[in-house]
């Protein structure tokens, strides 16, 4: 039902592409990140962590550290005997004049550790002759979720297959890494930090230290990159804040690029045994299968299983299993990625089997359409505009080593937002500010709210004046699960609306007309109708007096959704004397409800595409299964792409604006991994089950074939 | 291609080799040294330790924090300076071997006035950003390729911001920028 805080059906800004407002201060270097804030007197933090992956901790000797040039702030952050679960897992901390002295009184504190057994890999954790290294069990056995007869349903299928698929961890690799500028005032905490939430990192800085949250103020104006990471003070905040207490003065502790791999989240593995049945005109008939992942030292690994297509019969069970590593956090669509490519993979080998082309087949065992279920008709727009009707069937005959194929997979995500507050003033000099305690993690977070603003009081952009990412703003949640722009907008939009109505009611008089006559529209308040009969903003404005309108209020249904889908086609070509992939062609065909910034809403898009194509091909976080050590903590041998290894990428947005505004940082990664997976196949004919495809793996694959065949 | 200051620092051991068998070790440091850098134009005189690197000199004392430290390995060019017309990674240089070399960051492209250099523009107008947190160091890289080759190609240009990593996902609007800012950046 429309309503006056309705979305505008033929919207000035909304869906068109608007340039960031934080742009210019981005690309100067004058954007304050929370590692750019240099306080007077300042000092600066480093901890100290457990090198070995599980051990109790015999002594800590802080003495030498204390003396040492420099030093203000020493403590230990475990007791005595309290046992160390992973690599990284912290112990101690110091604070010093000069990061260089911090570093080295760091080296000066002493701890002694009796290493215990630990588990490096999943195998070693569910080997049946495993230690107990956690207590509790060092796995976690989760329910069985069964729907229909299986057995009946295998007893359908006309060809069965029958194989183990696997995804690998990665971890989050922010640019900023973790980490906060700690400042006491008397008992008053102000912390820079860089998060995902920033009023929630007030609530729990409070909670953590034992002070009243109206005591603590967090500021988070810039942040490098969260991908899910970044939702409180963690560790190292807490220690900030305790070094800052103690040195009487304020600290910063900003992680190194190895912590930041050892102890800041990671996305889980995930393996399952599968069997899936089908029919010979191509029905998906039953599917079976056990998983289990590992999110590191006691955290969880779900993900869902099977993936969007519907088996009328199914059962599935998962255990979570811990090794001595850090744990497990958010990461951008968590267990989305995972639980598409151990599906999709499996349906292209479904579709092999009675030689199916995997997209009709894929058409064919879809849910039933809806705004929120849109693969069918995806597919069909993909298909056409990717060449999908040049695609050969498995295995690239083009003779030499160079061989190429197609791939596709599809995906979905909820992406709805609640409970945000927001805050509008209008002054007599017609200047607006606009407030929201949501904060920008560079979706362009900051550049929607100015728009949502500017729409609705018919001004450009640089009209609005948009302060959010500060914990004394109104309350809106943090930034995780797509859920910030589905929360803020109907906020921003719904207090806009009720400050414009408290401007018109003081502008009616002077114009010699009722409130609800009013419109506001490229710079003029002015009767419907007749745009002739009214003033500028600014004439408007000087009628406010000398107290501003000032108007709270929150988010309201009707004005976002819930739930994208979105299909994605990639080729990929394949030297088969080297096994290096080259992915060559994305598209992404994706939904997100109401676009409200068009061209920031495609840089997501194309990040989340990114993103997945370095899950696919290059990322990797490796354990060394006898130390348990990470060998490639650092950003030369945890491998990203760059420039060169970037494809040629097409962004196809479906802007459903009826739906109400739908996030959409997170969808997009999802499918793209799969659709490289199955693109590899197509060229190769040779099948690899888990990620990444690492030349290697591909060789691995290859031989395999040749020796009798991966089907 | 980026330099790290090994080169230079090989350079600088050779020398103090010849140098010790003449008359002893010519030794600076441990502690704070008087180093002089020239930094977008202006002297800047500093007492640091002889182990610190262009890049924390100029961040954590002179405030200049345009440049980010994000692998500090050499390896992500977020902290891409640009010292004597070559693109250098500052944190793996040190501030003290750089000393009379004419040192260019982020923070000094735009122009006295305030503009922002055409690449800067560039990056906006087509989103080549979105956390920000390497668009730093892009920005100074693509300022390289671009005074090396106005005319770059594609292909100049890839290879030329091969030394760089963004996380967010912003290289196809990254070359976006530099293909566009190519006319204007001329000259």
């Amino acid at each position: 039902m429309a309503n006056k805080y309705s979305w505008p059906e033929k919207p000035a800004l909304l869906g068109t592409s608007v340039k960031r407002l934080d742009g210019p201060d981005k690309v100067t270097g004058r954007a304050k990140y929370t590692y750019d804030i240099n306080r007077p007197g300042m000092l600066y933090g480093k901890m100290v962590r457990s090198p070995l992956p599980h051990a109790r901790v015999v002594s800590i000797d802080l003495s030498a550290a204390e003396k040492a040039p420099g030093v203000k702030a020493v403590l230990a952050h475990v007791a005595v005997g309290a046992q160390v679960m992973y690599q990284g897992d912290p112990v101690a901390a110091v604070a010093a004049d000069t990061e260089e002295r911090a570093l080295d009184a760091a080296r000066m504190i002493r701890v002694r550790y009796e290493a215990l057994p630990h588990f490096a890999n999943v195998e070693q954790a569910m080997a049946t002759d495993a230690p107990a290294v956690f207590p509790g069990g060092n796995t976690r056995q989760g329910a069985t979720e069964e729907t229909g007869d299986l057995v009946a349903g295998f007893a359908k299928a006309a060809h069965i297959v029958e194989a183990t698929y696997a995804t690998h961890v990665i971890t989050h690799v922010c640019l900023e890494t973790h980490g906060c500028v700690c400042e006491w005032d008397g008992d008053k905490l102000t912390a820079w930090i860089s998060t995902q939430a920033v009023i929630q990192s007030a609530q729990q800085f409070a909670q953590a230290l034992g002070i009243p949250q109206a005591n603590v103020h967090t500021i988070m104006q810039y942040m490098g990159g969260g991908f899910g990471s970044k939702f409180g003070p963690d560790s190292q905040g807490i220690i900030c804040a305790k070094l800052a207490k103690l040195a009487k003065a304020p600290v910063k502790l900003m992680l190194d690029r190895k912590e930041e791999h050892l102890d800041t989240g990671n996305r889980p593995s995930a393996t399952a045994h599968i069997r899936a049945g089908i029919t010979a005109d191509g029905m998906l008939t039953a599917f079976d299968g056990q998983s289990w992942g590992t999110g590191g030292a006691g955290a969880t690994s779900g993900f869902p299983l099977p993936y969007i297509y519907n088996f009328p019969t199914r059962k599935r069970t998962h255990k979570d299993v811990y090794i001595n590593a850090g744990q497990q956090r958010a990461m951008r669509a968590p267990g989305h990625p995972q639980g598409c490519f151990l599906t999709e993979i499996l349906m292209d080998e479904l579709a092999d089997t009675i030689k199916m082309d995997p997209v009709a087949f894929r058409v064919k065992n879809l849910p039933p359409a809806a705004p929120n279920a849109m693969w069918a008709e995806y597919f069909a727009r993909g298909a056409k505009a990717f060449g999908w009707d040049k695609r050969h069937a498995t295995g690239d005959p083009t003779p030499g080593p160079i061989k190429t194929g197609m791939g596709v997979s599809a995906h979905r995500w909820g992406g709805a937002g609640q409970g945000s507050q927001a805050h509008v003033d209008i002054m007599s000099d017609g200047g607006i500010v606009v407030k929201c305690g949501t904060q920008d993690i560079g979706t362009g977070t900051r550049t929607i709210v100015g728009m949502v603003a500017a729409e609705t009081f018919g001004l450009p952009l640089s009209a609005i004046k948009v302060e959010i990412g500060d914990s004394l703003l109104p309350f809106s949640g943090g930034s995780g699960g797509s859920t910030t722009a589905a929360s803020a907008m109907p906020a921003i939009r719904v207090t806009s609306v009720d400050a414009l109505e408290a401007l018109f009611a003081k502008v009616a008089p002077a114009l010699g007309t009722a409130p609800e006559n009013l419109v506001a529209e490229g710079g003029r308040i002015f009767i419907k109708g007749t745009p002739a009969k009214g003033l500028s903003w600014k004439d408007a404005c000087k009628l406010i007096g000398t107290e501003p309108i000032s108007v709270n209020g929150k988010w309201a249904q009707g004005l976002s959704g819930s739930g994208t889908s979105g299909v994605q086609f990639a080729e990929a070509s394949v030297d088969i004397e080297t096994g290096i992939v080259r992915v060559t062609r994305i598209l992404a065909i994706q939904d997100c409800g109401l676009i409200v910034d068009k061209l920031t809403a495609e840089s997501q898009a194309y990040g989340g595409v990114i993103a997945a194509i370095n899950f696919a091909l290059f990322e990797d976080r490796i354990l060394d299964r006898v130390t348990g050590q990470m060998v490639n903590p650092n950003m030369e041998m945890y491998l990203l792409a760059g420039m060169s290894d970037v494809p040629k990428i097409d962004i196809m947005l479906n802007n459903m604006p009826e739906r109400g505004v739908i996030g959409i940082g997170e969808p997009p990664t999802v499918s793209t991994a799969s659709a490289i997976a199955n693109a590899v196949r197509n060229a190769t004919g040779a099948t690899i089950r888990s990620l990444p495809l690492h030349p290697h793996k591909v060789l691995a694959a290859l031989e395999q074939e040749k020796a009798g065949g991966t089907n | 291609m980026k330099s790290a200051g090994v080169t230079s620092l090989a350079t600088a051991v050779t020398t103090a080799t010849v140098a010790q068998a003449q008359t002893g070790p010519r030794l600076v440091g441990p502690g704070d040294v008087p180093v002089t850098l020239m930094v977008n134009g202006k002297r800047l005189e500093l007492k640091i330790e002889p182990r610190v690197t262009l890049l924390d000199a100029i961040r954590n004392r002179a405030d200049l924090t345009g440049n980010k430290r994000v692998c500090d390995r050499g390896t992500c060019g977020a902290c891409t300076m640009i010292v004597d017309g070559r693109t250098v990674y500052s944190c793996s240089t040190l501030a003290i071997e750089v000393q009379g070399k004419q040192i260019r960051t982020v923070d000094g492209l735009a122009s006295a006035n305030g503009a922002m250099h055409p690449v800067q523009q560039a990056f906006c107008d087509t989103d080549g950003l979105m956390c920000g947190f390497c668009t730093p160091g892009f920005v100074v890289a693509t300022v390289a390729v671009l005074e090396k080759h106005p005319n770059a190609t594609r292909d100049q240009i890839s290879k030329g911001l091969d030394g760089n990593i963004c996380r967010c996902g912003t290289f196809v609007r990254i070359m976006e920028a530099a293909m566009k800012a190519r006319t204007v950046a001329r000259g």
